[in-house]
């Protein structure tokens, strides 16, 4: 077995040098866990479908990473989707991918755990199956072969790859993936057949076993119904963390040598987020808020810095200005570490508990641009997507920050929305021109508004799950008038790619007919779709000919409240109840409050789940 | 507080990119608890200077880097903590320090000598490869060519190469080389092979080099100096004069 490891060792150092960035394939960063094979019941290794820099920037990663290696039975390492030229030098020598740390195969793990985060990295994993030589369909497996196992978002609703994963886990893995990680070293030890084995861990919260569903379908194409076989749960519900504050986090983490897409420390100040944006799928599956106490915080900083040696700590959650200690926190890490040249960053500031002043804390050290995320133009708009923030709000926001001495501001916004007209277009151009306005008015020189569109994809578990995506050719008009109407050289306008938004409306809501579509186009050379460099949308086009499925029924079409979902048989907690009520409201126009501050608004994670909102501050 | 050190960067952290190997000083910095300076201004930067750059894959046997630190320490608690905290294949040999304000590395290093193991992919015997070596010395003026995004550039590298020697190792040729550097550029030694395999025919197999730089100097009159030595000012000094 060395000698394989060894074998590829030399095998990759020989053309290592002649790959971009060789230290993406090398394994031995700072902090790094290497465990001794033989003296470990388990080996685990953590798959991220996408390059080094993205992956190794993914917190949930290192949290599974770190949380599974600080088990003593098991032993994690982690492997990322080659780049195209590693891809090919690999393949040209017959060398299978490897895990990191011990440059062992991919195939001798027990278990190969992906994460989906995107869905455009869907053909990548299918890559990374078989550049490990593992068949890519369950059913073509033998007993050798690893478990191959899919988290994160995606996972929600992971029917386009259900031949090729042997389960799913719904929701936060911190107590779930130990306890699928002891059946495996039972399964070792005292094997069953497979069968027999998917079941037992089908028991465990949030296990998702798709080949125990059986899906049919009408004659239109619409499902007819979802049928779970006996013994395993009608309905699988996501794995919930109950208390965070003690819940495992890693104050080790891996430092990388080359640059990452966030290059920093990461402190998880809280989970979850109630502000309730009904298109954002984060905002639905990570209930309830949930936050970590500063005391904990505080000492996770120190034991942070001092173990990375990083020069910035990221507070990271899907909101955390709203985290109710956030400005105690802040001032209190800047002031203990900017001796030290420690700064203070956040992630995203809500414009309407931007807060001039905990901006400039966190600014000590390091200055960057500024970003908000008014997300649409009117406030009829923002109305229809819940996201509660007001033209003044962004207006005073920017001027303390202008005041404040920022002369860059971005600006996000989404086109696409339901319900969306030519006034919600004007309006991204009429606040982006304003926003331009104030700074020069308030005498600051070199005015530099960023305006970037992406397009509304519709998510699964939201409560714009049942609408269309609007179609491509509609989206380029918008794009190409609001790219005429915001020349203006105080502002800069960047937009998606609107095939690539297609594929991924086609993926969020597809179903398992979808994995034909997936193969043929990976055979066909599709990988890194989310590259535009990559991304080749013919080849895409051509498979779902080739297969005569048509990929706008699954994005274009207006779903009834009736329809049997791909994912009904999948929860997040929130109750269908609560997203249909929460699409009525869009559709009116109406507001729904954020419950950390305002009335329970009965999604249903709390009480029923036994978790409720749990704040610090 | 100007601190100079010697170190080598070997095995596994010979793929360490240049660019990486200023934020790994200066994350080790932190985590040893080394008081490092910072630049002034907009995007504060720790006050860390390498000599010249290592390429990826190079191993080098003794490197130099600048570290200014923002008090008194002593030199060998500095180099006992920081030891710890770096990557293994980073290892300090020694430090010393110099005055502040003095030269920067990059200004001062003028010569390096490599070692080279080149794979043959036709064997041959040492008179053939002397002969080769000897014919591409002779020689003038040798112009290479290479390639950027800005199109092909005719560089001659004659003139960098100071010395050029070789002998057969089984199947394979190890080289000694020592070129000089400097502000105006320098030469790689893939450069050097790749020419000696064009115009002297000699059989190299260039896909599998493995290359070590064993030094890196202060060359005057004739003597190496390492930037650690006061000595090494000679040079400058009577320049000036």
């Amino acid at each position: 077995m060395s000698n394989t490891t060894t074998h590829i060792r030399e095998q990759v150092e020989r053309f290592l040098p002649k790959v971009l960035k060789p230290s993406r394939y090398l394994g031995a960063e700072w902090n790094s866990i290497h465990k001794d094979w033989d003296e470990t019941d388990v080996h685990m290794v953590f798959a991220f479908p996408d390059v080094y820099e993205v992956g190794m920037s993914h917190l949930g990663t290192r949290i599974l990473y770190h949380l599974v290696n600080s088990l003593p039975r098991f032993a994690c390492e982690r492997v990322f989707a080659p780049w195209v030229d590693m891809e090919e030098k690999m393949r040209a020598r017959g060398i299978p991918l490897y895990a990191l740390e011990s440059f062992r195969p991919i195939r001798d793990f027990d278990v190969l755990g992906f994460t989906l985060q995107y869905e455009m990295s869907f053909s990548n994993i299918l890559n990374m199956l078989d550049l490990a030589g593992i068949p890519l369909r369950t059913n073509e497996r033998g007993q050798e072969d690893p478990w191959v196992i899919a988290g994160g978002p995606c996972a929600y609703n992971p029917e386009p790859l259900a031949p090729f994963i042997d389960f799913a886990l719904l929701g936060e893995s911190e107590e779930q993936l130990p306890e699928v990680l002891n059946l495996v070293a039972e399964q070792k030890k005292n094997p069953v057949s497979r069968r027999e084995f998917l079941l037992k861990v089908a028991q465990v919260q949030g296990v998702y076993v798709p080949e125990f569903y059986q899906v049919d379908y009408q004659e239109d194409g619409r499902i007819a119904g979802i049928i779970a076989e006996p013994g395993v749960p009608k309905m699988v519900e996501k794995a919930i963390v109950k208390d965070l504050d003690t819940a495992f986090f890693p104050t080790n983490p891996i430092v990388p040598y080359m640059e990452i897409v966030h290059d920093r420390m990461m402190l998880e100040v809280m989970r979850g987020c109630s502000r309730g944006c009904r298109f954002c799928q984060a905002g639905m599956i990570y209930r309830p808020v949930r936050e970590r106490s500063p005391e904990t915080l505080l000492r996770q900083t120190e034991e942070l810095v001092r173990s990375t040696g990083y020069g910035e700590i990221s507070l990271t959650s899907l909101s955390s200005g709203d985290y109710s200690c956030i400005q105690p926190v802040v001032q209190e890490i800047v002031t203990k570490y900017s001796p030290e040249r420690v700064g203070v960053s956040l992630p995203s500031l809500r414009i309407d508990s931007f807060d001039v002043k905990l901006a400039q804390e966190v600014q000590k050290v390091r200055k960057s641009g500024l970003t908000f995320a008014p997300e649409a133009g009117t406030q009829r708009l923002r109305d229809v997507i819940n996201k509660g923030v007001t033209e003044e709000n962004l207006m005073e926001a920017t001027e303390a920050a202008f005041k404040a001495g920022w002369s860059s501001i971005k600006l996000y916004f989404m086109i696409g929305l339901p319900t969306e007209t030519q006034e919600d277009l004007e309006g991204i151009v009429h606040l982006a021109k304003n926003v331009a306005n104030l700074g020069n008015k308030l005498g600051r020189r070199n005015v530099n508004v960023t305006v970037s569109t992406s397009s509304f994809v519709p998510k699964s578990h939201t409560p714009f799950q049942w609408e269309p995506q609007e179609r491509q050719a509609s989206l380029e008009a918008k794009q190409k008038y609001l790219k005429e109407k915001l020349r203006d050289r105080r502002i800069k306008y960047n937009y998606h790619d609107a095939s690539t938004s297609f594929l991924e409306a086609v993926f969020a809501k597809g179903d398992r007919r979808l994995a034909d579509v997936l193969e043929h186009a990976f055979r066909a050379g599709c990988r890194f779709d989310g590259w535009s460099e990559h991304f080749r949308y013919d080849v895409w086009l051509e498979s779902f000919r080739e297969l005569g499925i048509d990929p706008s029924f699954y994005a274009h079409r207006a779903l009834d409240y009736d329809d049997v979902l791909p994912w009904n048989h999948l929860e997040s907690g929130v109750k269908k109840r609560f997203l249909m009520q929460e699409h009525f409201q869009a559709l009116q126009e109406a507001r729904t409050l954020d419950c950390r501050h305002n009335d329970c608004t009965g999604c249903g994670v709390c009480p029923d789940r036994g978790v409720q909102i749990d704040l610090k501050g | 507080m100007l601190l100079r050190i010697a170190y080598s960067k070997l095995e596994t952290a010979k793929y360490i990119a240049h660019l990486d190997l200023t934020r790994v000083f200066e994350r080790a910095m932190r985590r040893a608890k080394i008081p490092m300076a910072y630049s002034e201004g907009f995007n504060p930067h720790p006050k860390i200077a390498f000599g010249s750059a290592l390429a990826v894959a190079v191993e080098g046997e003794r490197e130099y880097v600048d570290v200014e630190l923002r008090q008194d320490m002593d030199i060998r608690e500095v180099l006992g903590r920081l030891q710890e905290q770096l990557p293994s294949g980073i290892r300090l040999l020694e430090g010393s320090v110099v005055e502040t304000g003095s030269k920067a590395l990059m200004a001062v290093l003028n010569a390096a000598s490599y070692l080279i193991r080149v794979p043959m992919a036709l064997p041959i015997g040492p008179e053939r490869l002397a002969e080769g070596m000897d014919a591409w010395l002779k020689r003038e003026h040798i112009p290479f060519a290479r390639y950027s995004k800005k199109g092909r550039t005719d560089k001659d590298i004659r003139p960098w190469v100071k010395r050029l020697t070789g002998s057969v190792e089984g199947d394979a040729v190890i080289v000694e080389l020592e070129v000089e550097v400097g502000n105006s550029g320098s030469v790689r030694p893939e450069e050097v092979l790749a020419s000696l395999r064009d115009l002297e025919n000699l059989p190299f197999d260039l896909e599998a080099l493995q290359i070590k730089r064993t030094g890196i100097y202060v060359h005057y009159e004739g003597q190496h100096y390492s930037p650690l030595d006061p000595d090494h000012k000679r040079g400058f000094r009577s320049e000036a004069r």
